[in-house]
């Protein structure tokens, strides 16, 4: 039994999420660095777009297009004067934001999937 | 590839680290803003500065912070006329340490600043693997 769509695409979407933390992370602990520029995720709109439509492989030749490029990495494009002087796009504010955001929408996909697991086990009890 | 979180965590840390230097060399600053030379005309203490630099750990394709290294202010002494200082040369000039207190602070403040959202980044991080972890719990 496949899993449920809905499940999947919580599964992918905290997946998400934990690479933009990442991201994230990296920006905050470079916020003083010269020359760093910040960096994020596509968004995740692009990220379905790409992965909507998978092709059935019917010969060992063909390929599957590879997790890690739905969530490449992306420069900000940042506006040069919130640049500092030394070549820093970091804003720290910026990035408190999305650290929020993260949060959040991690959150609302853990209890997706818990709301999902109930309904399943409630169809079994 | 390495869990992300964790990664982030690892990250966070080097953030920690970095920033917990720059204080360090911060206090040393401020300590020192009145060390002269204990000899007659002799160079007082000198102001260190604090250059970050970004660190990819190739392996794990994280994008680290480490210090690159710990410099010397070479901005000019200032010059005090205080005859009875032991650092005074023969015409009772001392020369003081070249450290602005109120740029210290001011660094510190953002050292501080940067240090805070580390933190919370890395608590948020622990919060996240929490909130999975957290699925077992009423299942």
């Amino acid at each position: 039994m496949s899993q449920p769509y809905v499940l999947q695409l919580a599964t992918e979407r905290t997946q998400w999420l934990s690479a933009r933390q990442t991201l994230i992370a990296s920006n905050v602990a470079n916020a003083n660095t010269p020359a760093y520029r910040a960096t994020d995720l596509q968004p995740f709109s692009a990220v379905l777009d790409s992965t909507q439509v998978s092709m059935v492989t019917t010969d060992p030749a063909h390929m599957t297009p590879s997790q890690d490029d739905f969530t490449a990495a992306r420069v900000v494009e940042s506006d040069p004067t919130d640049e500092t002087v030394s070549g820093n796009s970091v804003q720290l504010e910026q990035e408190m934001i999305k650290l929020g955001d993260v949060s959040r929408d991690y959150s609302m996909g853990t209890n997706i999937k818990r709301a999902i697991h109930q309904m399943m086990m409630s169809a079994l009890k | 590839m390495p869990d992300p979180l964790q990664s982030s965590l690892r990250i966070a840390g080097a953030g920690l680290e970095a920033q917990s230097v720059r204080l360090r060399v911060i206090s040393e600053n401020i300590a020192n803003s009145q060390s002269t030379g204990s000899t007659p005309g002799s160079d007082p203490y000198a102001r260190q500065t604090v250059s970050f630099d970004n660190e990819l750990d190739r392996a794990a394709g994280l994008s680290l912070v480490r210090v690159k290294g710990i410099g010397v202010d070479d901005a000019a002494f200032k010059i005090e006329h205080d005859p009875g200082n032991p650092a005074a040369d023969e015409k009772g000039f001392v020369k003081m340490p070249n450290v602005d207190v109120l740029t210290e602070l001011a660094d510190m403040r953002e050292a501080n600043r940067t240090y805070e959202a580390n933190l919370q980044v890395a608590k948020q991080s622990a919060d996240l693997m929490g909130m999975t972890v957290n699925l077992l719990k009423d299942a």
